[in-house]
This record gives structure tokens, C-alpha cells and sequence, in this order.
């Protein structure tokens, strides 16, 4: 009889050997992805500061990686970006923000006074305050979350596939989207679907970018200039990835996303960043009064092409 | 001084068994009373900042290796020094000694344990926090892993031996679980904690889960499980409904539980074929479940109403429908369109307490109370506070679990709406209040519960003679 205990034992021996060898040994040797620009090789001091993030357990409320349901989370991961990441500091709850795109968005200050009193910089915030730091702990870990994502920011502005600008030539016919009657349609889908978010002046302050992490795009910035008509329809039909624009091409038809297209190249994209001029606006009493150095409309419109005064009035540009 | 000392090292029949429980318990009592701090620490975020050593981050790895190392996997050995050696029908361990030097090393590796983990040495991988880094010359080397490798040989030692030199030649299911624990898990652990092979990034983030889950699969469950097939016809005098089913049990928990740990990584890009390996086995993991709890309460056929009277059996119960919900959450979650949903979100947490608290150590409480008694010839000092203790930890867990779910699943809305965390966690504070509520009742449960027992164990002996196979004797 106890022979047969043995030979079940072997198999219980047999079985898990296999498993073990399929869901560790098979990947650690199959699974060796291409290092990206984004995997980084740490220095000594973002190494320390690494190595403070994982001792005060950070990796119990912030995540590592963007996964793709993330709305405003920033670039996704890739595989090859975590090569250098041993320990493995991917996370398993998100009590805060994921922090794979960090680096970059906030100075180096305002880390530091974030760590030491979170709720200072951000109220309501229930981050336990790091104020028993040294400094130079302190600067080691700022310069690790620094590092984070550094190396998956875009280098500019991405260019639409071949296959939409094939498309958008093969329909660009139907609508002429330099006219004034196309982008007056295109006005009226603009105000329907996009001035929830994008405010009803492009600015991307409509009521409901107040709730997004990710905020919504400003058309008046100067970047936009750059944009192709295949381009605007592009992000029009098949929405941004890592934010919360929509698909439009699902439920708006192909004129009408060529009427706003049409719409959206009027809008003046000359504003600057308000830090560059803050001290050359002039005190306005009255921002609604029209402006009386313009006695007729159509002068105005030559002027700036904005019904709504000269784009300085038009407020701080995100 | 001596006669303590005499009892930490005796020959004696069972007395290992005894004196792992009597320290499990101190663990259970100071893990969740780590576990409360840690989460008042969400509700008043400012009250003790500045002190490193109580900062959430540190705590929690306490609460967690607190719990898991130190109570419930001592509870375990404690129980299973009391069922393997009536099992194989010795009079107490093959060295009584060994286990109680087990016991020894085994808190000594612990008290290391939460001092290092309290001064921010840790491994940072989830479950296998212990470290203990000690460098000698170039090398840095983590003697605390290697600490519980070696009482979880020591206890699979002893246990095999104790098994190989009993009178009794067939084995019973529940010895086939534990040595089945004993054999998987120190595997386990020594793949969880290697620091011996360097994997890169995504590679460690696998092997890591791999460890993490296992630790619950093969060794929480498999040691858990043996324990009720042990008490459940204990309690009822029913013999077990069927050793076919519990065998199928055996197997398809080795086979379904081992590849699961990457469904907790299912949105990172580690390879698809990984997932869907870890999806569809989560999914098979309801045969081993529901054969399990076919058996068990086809075994209770006919006693159900004794547990109104019957305090371990009313454990044992509760324990086994806190495993049925968790192991119809577990796959229920593991599937790719829930896990989209409820991953990163506190659901996962009040998961975590459903599996350990509410199933697992209930398993373990209903096994102290029946072994208690047995181990050292004393009555339980108290039938009131055992009750209370477990209508305490009972609501304790429900009010956390549900609290938990609900909160995940504002969270979880939170995060695919995209609205900012300083935003939502507002939202949250009513959830972080009453989950530490439900805190207070658990560590309440487990102070009545340690008092209990401490009181029965410094008691005067009431039996000489230690019962080597009981049965029907009640004492609660």
C-alpha cells in the first residue's frame, strides 16, 4: 500500500514542477522585450531615490503603469519599458495617482513641499505627510519621480496615418472646409457635442473639464497651428488616446466631421501662454463690453477674426 | 522563569501544538491592531506624521506579515502539530522538541521581522516583505527569508516523520492536504523571495505574483482546508460525505491554484498567453472549491442546528460560506471584463480580508477552540467571550467587506472617468471611517479572544491525562 503513496506523491512532485516551469522558468526565458526610450538606466542619486521610494512603501497607493481603460493617465506603457525596473514597483491598489508619467509635470519644489505637507498642495488629499526626510533624501527621491516616464514623452506632435489621410483625400471633395458656410455647420456641432468639454470658445474650459484629470485641448494655442485638415479629422473621427476625447467618426457622419473640421481652423490659434505677457493686459472693467475701438463688427472680425474681442481678452490659455 | 522556560522546551505530548497557539495569538492580536493604526491613517492623515516608524507605508507590511507569517501560518502549524500526530495515531510529535524550537526561531524571526519591516527594511514585493538585509562584504543577504524557509522545513521535518512513524498505515485526506502544504509552499516561498536570480522589470513582476498568489493557493487554502476536514466530523460525529470528492479536491487545487498568480497584472503588457493561462485556471479553481464545500456541508447533513449551541462549529460554518463568496469573487474577478473594472481599487482589499479573515482564520479559531481544551486538560475559561468573539469579528468583517466594495467601486468609477484623485478621494472618507469601525470591532474580537485563551492557558490543570484520540468531548 505505501507504494501507492509514493508514486501519487511523484505525481504531486510532477505536476507542480511543470507548472512552476510553465508560469516562471517559460517566461523569464521566452518573454525579453526590446528596451525602449523609455526604460531608464538609473544614476547613483535616482537609484537612492528609488530605493527610499520602495522603503517608505510608496507602491501601496501608486501605480506603475497606465493601463489602457486609463482615461487621462498619459502615454501607455510598453513592455520594454520596465527593463531596468527590479525590483518591480507596478503596484496593486491606486489609493493615489499613477505616477509612470510623472516626471516632468511638476518642479522639483513642488514635490518637496508636496511630500512634506500634502495637504497643502493638494487639499483633501490623504497622502501621509513625509516630512522626516533629510533633504538629501528628499532630493534623491524627487530626483527618481522625475525620471519617471521622461523618456515616453512624444518628441512633437504625431502626424496622422497613412490610411486617414487616404481617407480624408478621398472625402476631402465633399465639403469645402475653408469656407465660411461649412465651418458656420460646423459651429452648431461644435456647440451640440464639443462645448461641453472643449467651452464654447475652444478654450478647453467647458463645465466639465473641471472634473477631468486630464484636461481638455485649448485649440487657441499656437501648437494647433501646425494641424493639417487630415490631422483635425483624424482627432476628430478617432478621438486622442490616454484622454477622454470620444471616437466621433462613431456617431457623427463623415460632412459632419468635415463641418467641424471646418469650424475648428477658425479658431484663432494665436494666444500665448499667459506667464510670457502678464504684464502688458490692461485692466478690463468690463470683459463682456465690446471693445470701442471697434465701432462695426466687420471691422472687428478684420481685426481678429474673433467676434469676442482680441484673443488676449480671452483669458489664461491652459 | 524556569517553569516557563520548561514549557517553551518540552518533550511533552502536544505541548509545540500549545505553545504555537498561545504565540500565533499575540500575533493576531498586534497584526490587526497594526492593521487598525494603519487605516486610521486614512481618516486623519495628519495625526501622527512626522514619525517615520508609523507612516502607512511602513505599517502596513507589519499588519500584513504580522498576520499572515505570524498568526495565521503559525495557527496552521499549530493546528497541524495537533491533527497529524492523532491522524497517524502517535502519542504527540516525532520530536516535540524540534517543533518546539521551531516555535522558538519562528518568533524570534518574527519579532526581527516587524522591527526591520518598522525601520523601512523591506524586500518591497507584495507578501514578501521580510527581509532582514544583513551585508558581509560585498554581498547583502536576507537572513529573515531564509529564517522561515527553515521553520517551514523544520515544521515539513517533523510533520513527515511524525506521519512515517504513527501506527496508523492509511492516511487520512487531511494528512494528504497538510504535507501537500509542506511540500508547495517552501517552493514557493524560495521562487517569492529569490535573491539569487536577477529577472528583469516585467519578468519579476510574474515570478513576484506568482509567489503572491501561491502563498493564499498553496498553503492559506491547502493547510486551511485539511484543518476543516479534520474538525467537520469532529464537531458533527458525521463521517466525512466522501473521500473521492475530497481527494478530486486535493488534485485540482495542485493543478488549477499553482498558474493563477498573473490574473493580479492583467492590464500590464506581460505576455497575453500568460494571462489567459492565469484567466482560465482562476476560472477552474470553482471545481477544487465547490468539491470542497460539497463535502463540507453534505458532511453537516442533519447538524446544522447544533451549531446554536456549538461555538467552533459555528466558526467552522461561517469560515466555509466566507469561502464559497470568496472563491465565486475570486474567479468572478479574475475574468478579463471584471478586472478591468475593480482592478487598483479597494474591492481587491476587502477580497483579501474575505479570503483570510473571514474564511481562513475563522478556520483556524474553530480548530483552536476544539484543540485548546485537548492540549493543555484545561475547560475553555469562557463560553461568553468566546461568543462574543465571534459575533465581533464576524459583523467586524462583514461591515469591512462591504464597506470595501462599495468603496472600490466609487474609486473604481473615479479612475475611468478620468476625474483627479484629489477629487474623488473625498468621496471616500465616510468608506475610510467605517472601515476603521469595523477595525475596532475586530481588534476587540481578538483581545476578548487572546484574554480567553491566556486565561484558560495559565489555569490550573483540570485533566491529567491527555486525550489521545478525542472524540465528542465538548468543552465550549
Amino acid at each position: 500500500m505505501r507504494i501507492n503513496y509514493f508514486v501519487a506523491g511523484g505525481f504531486v512532485v510532477l505536476i507542480f514542477l511543470v507548472i512552476i516551469f510553465v508560469t516562471t522558468v517559460l517566461p523569464a526565458s521566452t518573454f525579453r522585450p526590446v528596451p525602449t526610450p523609455a526604460a531608464h538606466q538609473y544614476t547613483p542619486k535616482e537609484l537612492a531615490g528609488r530605493n527610499i521610494y520602495r522603503r517608505e512603501g510608496c507602491f501601496y497607493c501608486h501605480t506603475q503603469f497606465v493601463r489602457y481603460q486609463d482615461r487621462g493617465g498619459g502615454e501607455m506603457v510598453l513592455a520594454g519599458d520596465y527593463m531596468f525596473e527590479t525590483p518591480h514597483l507596478l503596484g496593486t491598489e491606486r489609493t493615489g495617482p499613477d505616477l509612470s508619467n510623472i516626471g516632468g509635470k511638476y518642479a522639483d519644489e513642488w514635490h518637496k513641499a508636496h511630500h512634506r505637507n500634502p495637504r497643502k498642495m493638494k487639499p483633501g488629499s490623504i497622502m501621509p505627510s513625509f516630512s522626516y526626510l533629510s533633504d538629501k533624501e528628499m532630493d534623491e527621491l524627487v530626483a527618481y519621480l522625475q525620471t519617471l516616464g521622461a523618456g515616453r514623452k512624444l518628441p512633437g506632435w504625431v502626424a496622422p496615418p497613412q490610411e486617414m489621410r487616404d481617407e480624408y483625400d478621398a472625402i476631402k471633395s465633399h465639403v469645402n472646409v475653408n469656407s465660411s458656410a461649412a465651418a458656420n455647420a460646423g459651429r452648431g456641432i461644435f456647440m451640440q457635442n464639443c462645448a461641453a468639454c472643449h467651452g464654447i470658445r475652444g478654450l478647453g474650459n467647458g463645465p466639465i473639464s473641471l472634473t477631468m484629470e486630464k484636461k481638455p485641448a485649448n485649440f487657441t494655442r499656437p501648437f494647433y497651428k501646425n494641424y493639417s485638415d487630415a490631422m483635425w479629422y483624424w482627432r476628430v473621427k478617432e478621438g486622442v488616446p490616454g484622454t477622454r476625447m470620444p471616437r466621433w467618426g462613431q456617431s457623427l457622419g463623415k460632412e459632419q466631421m468635415l463641418y467641424l473640421v471646418a469650424f475648428l481652423k477658425t479658431l484663432p490659434q494665436d494666444s500665448q501662454p499667459a506667464g510670457a505677457e502678464i504684464h502688458s493686459i490692461e485692466q478690463v472693467d468690463d470683459p463682456f463690453a465690446l471693445d470701442t475701438n471697434f465701432k462695426t463688427i466687420d471691422n472687428m472680425m478684420k481685426t481678429s477674426g474673433n467676434p469676442y474681442g482680441t484673443s488676449r481678452n480671452l483669458g489664461e490659455s491652459r | 522563569m524556569e517553569r516557563i522556560l520548561s514549557a517553551i522546551f518540552s518533550r511533552e505530548p502536544y505541548s509545540a501544538s500549545r505553545n504555537f497557539l498561545i504565540t500565533a495569538i499575540f500575533w493576531l492580536v498586534l497584526g490587526t491592531s497594526v492593521g487598525l493604526l494603519a487605516s486610521m491613517q486614512f481618516d486623519t492623515p495628519d495625526a501622527l506624521s512626522g514619525i517615520a516608524q508609523l507612516s502607512f507605508g511602513r505599517l502596513r507590511p507589519v499588519h500584513i506579515n504580522g498576520v499572515l507569517i505570524g498568526w495565521l501560518s503559525m495557527g496552521y502549524a499549530a493546528c497541524m502539530f495537533y491533527i497529524i500526530p492523532v491522524l497517524a495515531g502517535r502519542k504527540g510529535l516525532w520530536s516535540e522538541l524540534l517543533g518546539n524550537w521551531t516555535m522558538v526561531l519562528w518568533n524570534l524571526a518574527m519579532v526581527a521581522g516587524v522591527l526591520t519591516l518598522l525601520n523601512g527594511d523591506t524586500e518591497a514585493r507584495e507578501y514578501a516583505e521580510l527581509a532582514g538585509t544583513i551585508h558581509i562584504g560585498g554581498a547583502s543577504i536576507q537572513i529573515l527569508d531564509w529564517a522561515v524557509l527553515v521553520v517551514l522545513l523544520l515544521l515539513g521535518v517533523n510533520a513527515w516523520m511524525t506521519v512515517m512513524t504513527g501506527t496508523e498505515k492509511k492516511w487520512y485526506v487531511s494528512i494528504w492536504y497538510f504535507l501537500g502544504a509542506l511540500f508547495w509552499f517552501p517552493i514557493v516561498y524560495i521562487i517569492g523571495n529569490r535573491a539569487f536570480v536577477h529577472l528583469d522589470g516585467l519578468n519579476d513582476a510574474i515570478t513576484g505574483w506568482f509567489y503572491g498568489h501561491n502563498i493564499l493557493g498553496m498553503w492559506f487554502t491547502v493547510g486551511g482546508i485539511g484543518i476543516m476536514y479534520y474538525l467537520i466530523p469532529k464537531f458533527t460525529g458525521n463521517p466525512l460525505y466522501s473521500h473521492t470528492l475530497s481527494m478530486i479536491g486535493f488534485w485540482t487545487i495542485g493543478m488549477f491554484y499553482a498558474p493563477t498568480g498573473t490574473h493580479h497584472i492583467l492590464q500590464s503588457p506581460v505576455p497575453e498567453w500568460l494571462k489567459s493561462v492565469a484567466v482560465i485556471s482562476s476560472i477552474f479553481l470553482l471545481v477544487p472549491v465547490l468539491t470542497v464545500l460539497t463535502n463540507f456541508f453534505m458532511t453537516l447533513k442533519g447538524k446544522w442546528s447544533t451549531a446554536a449551541d456549538h461555538v467552533p462549529l459555528r466558526f467552522a460554518i461561517s469560515g466555509g460560506i466566507a469561502y464559497l463568496l470568496t472563491c465565486i469573487q475570486g474567479p468572478f474577478q479574475a475574468t478579463r471584463s471584471v478586472n478591468w473594472y475593480i482592478h487598483f481599487t479597494n474591492w481587491v482589499v476587502g477580497h483579501a480580508h474575505l479570503a483570510l479573515l473571514a474564511t481562513f482564520s475563522f478556520f483556524v479559531f474553530a480548530a483552536s477552540y476544539y484543540i485548546i481544551p485537548r492540549v493543555t486538560g484545561r475547560k475553555m475559561y469562557s463560553k461568553r467571550l468566546a461568543v462574543w468573539h465571534f459575533w465581533l469579528t464576524l459583523y467586524g468583517w462583514i461591515i469591512m467587506v462591504v464597506d470595501l466594495v462599495i468603496a472600490g467601486l466609487v474609486q473604481s468609477a473615479g479612475w475611468h472617468h478620468g476625474i483627479p484623485v484629489d477629487q474623488w478621494v473625498i468621496e471616500l472618507v465616510p468608506y475610510w471611517w467605517i472601515r476603521s469601525f469595523s477595525g475596532v470591532l475586530i481588534v476587540l474580537g481578538q483581545i476578548l479572544y487572546m484574554f480567553n485563551v491566556y486565561k484558560t492557558v495559565f489555569s490550573p490543570r483540570q485533566c491529567e491525562e491527555l486525550p489521545h484520540s478525542p472524540t465528542g468531548i465538548i468543552y465550549v
